[in-house]
Formats: C-alpha cells, structure tokens, sequence
C-alpha cells in the first residue's frame, strides 16, 4: 500500500502535479484530483480545500487558464488548459524537483523511483 | 441531492471579492462538492454519508476562503474587470476609430446609400471591416471570461459610443431647432448606429457564447 505523503510535501510538489497532468489534456477541478490521486495510488491526495488556492495561485501567475464549459449532460465545469508559460515551467520544475531528490538521496538516501 | 451552491455560499463569507468573482468561485467549488457527493453515492453511501464525505473535502471554510482571496484578490482587483471588459471594449473603439481614420487618409469617401428624402451615405469599405473589430473585441473578453453583457458591449463598443454621444446633443438639438429634427436623428442612428452596429455584431456573434452554446455560469447566476 502507498503511503501518503504528508500535505506539506504534497502542497509544495501540488504544482508540478497539476502541470503534468495538464500537460497532456485539460481537466476539470474534481478530475484533477481524482487523476492525481489515482495515478499516485492515493499518495498524493487533494482535497477541494488544497486543490482551489493552488490552481488560482497558478492561473494568476498565468500557468494555466481556467474556462467554464458545459458537457453533454448540462453540467458546467471549470476546464483549466496548461498556458504556453505553464509549458515553459514544467521543464524547470521537473529538474529542480530532481535536483532536490538527488540531494536528499545523497544525504539520506532517498532515492526516487 | 444537497443545494451546494447554497452550501458553499453560506461557507465563503469571509471571501470578499468582486460579486463576478465570488459567484464563479462558488460555481466551482458547488460542482466540486457535487462530484464529490456524486462519487460517494456511486460507492454505495448513503445520503447522509455521501454528504459528510462531500463536506470533508474543506476542513475550515474560513481558512479557505481567506487561501482563495489570497490567490485571487490581486488579479481580480485589479485586472479581472479590466481583461474582461475595458481592455477588449477599447480594442474594438481604437481599432474601428484608426480603420476610419486610416480610410479617410487614403481617401476613401463616403458612398449615398440613398438620397430621398435624406441623403444617407457609408464608408462601405469600412463598414465591411467593421466585423473584424466586434469579432476582435468579442473574443477579448470571451478569452478573459468575460459575460455575454461584457462581450456584447466590447463587440459593440465603437457604435455604442457615437449612440451615447448622438443622443447627448440630441435634446438640444430639438429644444433649438424643435421636433423636425426627429427625422435628422433617425436618419443618424441609422447611419452611424445602426449599419454599423449590424456589421460589428456580425463579427461579434461567433463569440458571444461559448463554443459550447453557453454563456459563463456567473452570469447566469
């Protein structure tokens, strides 16, 4: 079983989740978390209360943009779509990310999978 | 199933931002709520328990609120009204000013459309430019999620200024030359209103709604 990472480390990490994830289609808020969740095997987990703050913090940087559309069943969702500048920070992100368990490998010995 | 957008607007009062705003963040978070709620059922929980696992997606509203505002205020304060309506609306009245301005430069003249009982003349080449401007404006504010009303104005903003200024002189133009000059003012607004106003919002249409066939929840709330 997974363990699950403490929500300090998941809020820190929250943003190169939600680029990745964005990288490759839009997704809605529910959605976002709900991937997340299971593609980390319920390691990392957000929760409505750390999920919201965190995607407007990144539309106001303007990393992704957030548009209402409306589904075949009539439900509006807030679709959040990866802007050209959110492209632009995954690739640092991912490599400080690395950096950082390098060097916790190093003084720990961490090793990421 | 719970009213959740009545839930979270009982929540959020300490959210405080502009009333557009506020209503788009209660519209997400009441669909969050929902999906939630929705998910519990479908594992086979009941309503009661559903609810309480929806609710245990927040575990301090006021602490949540204050988190969003914080995320928010900066650029709803200052630009959300801005991007959704004064910069697209001053795109459009820039861009169809300069295309005339640039028309009669290369003398272009305007053509009668027809001369009984008043003569009624257009600069057709610009009329003919004029969608590209309410298109231009229209999807400004689209991108920014601007509202239908945002869209429409900023689609329409160079005819709805000259509308604004016609009818300001308007009045003392019939105390002076009393109401014979009711026809004048007709034949005006069509000349300078309603033509063009037709052409920008043939431009503006497409984006008037969303690609969809909606407009944004905010402002159907």
């Amino acid at each position: 079983m997974t363990k699950r990472i403490s929500s300090k480390i998941a809020r820190g990490s929250g943003e190169l989740a939600i680029l990745s994830l964005l990288a490759e289609e839009p997704a809605y808020g529910f959605e976002i978390a709900k991937q997340i969740g299971e593609r980390t095997g319920g390691a990392l987990k957000f929760t409505l209360a750390s999920l919201y703050p965190l995607l407007y913090e990144m539309e106001k940087k303007g990393w992704v943009e957030g548009r209402w559309q409306t589904n075949s069943a009539g439900r509006d969702r807030r679709y959040y779509r990866l802007t050209s500048a959110g492209r632009k920070q995954l690739a640092p992100l991912r490599e400080e990310w690395r950096a950082f368990f390098h060097a916790l490998d190093s003084l720990a010995g961490v090793s990421h999978a | 199933m719970p009213e959740w957008k009545k839930v979270v607007r009982e929540q959020m009062t300490a959210l405080n931002l502009p009333p557009g705003a506020t209503e788009d963040i209660i519209a997400e978070l009441a669909e969050h709520l929902a999906e939630a709620y929705e998910a519990a059922r479908a594992r086979g929980l009941t309503h009661t328990a559903a609810c309480n696992r929806a609710m245990q997606e927040v575990d301090d509203w006021y602490v949540l609120a204050k988190e969003i505002r914080r995320a928010k205020a900066e650029e709803e304060f200052t630009n959300s009204r801005s991007k959704r309506l004064w910069i697209p609306t001053m795109v459009s009245l820039l861009g169809a000013s300069l295309a005339m301005r640039l028309m009669q430069l290369i003398g272009v003249r305007p053509d009668p459309a027809w001369t009984a009982p008043l003569v009624v003349s257009f600069y057709w080449p610009w009329l003919a430019v004029l969608p590209i401007f309410g298109a231009l404006g229209a999807y400004l504010s689209r991108r920014s999620g601007g509202p239908l009303k945002f869209r429409l104005v900023a689609g329409t903003a160079p005819v709805l200024w000259l509308f604004l200024l016609s009818s300001a002189s308007e009045p003392i133009d019939l105390a002076v030359n009393g109401l014979s000059q009711l026809r004048y003012y007709a034949y005006g607004m069509a000349d300078l209103v309603l033509i063009p106003g037709a052409a920008l919002l043939v431009g503006a249409l497409p984006f008037l709604f969303d690609s969809n066939g909606q407009d944004s929840p905010r402002s159907r709330t």
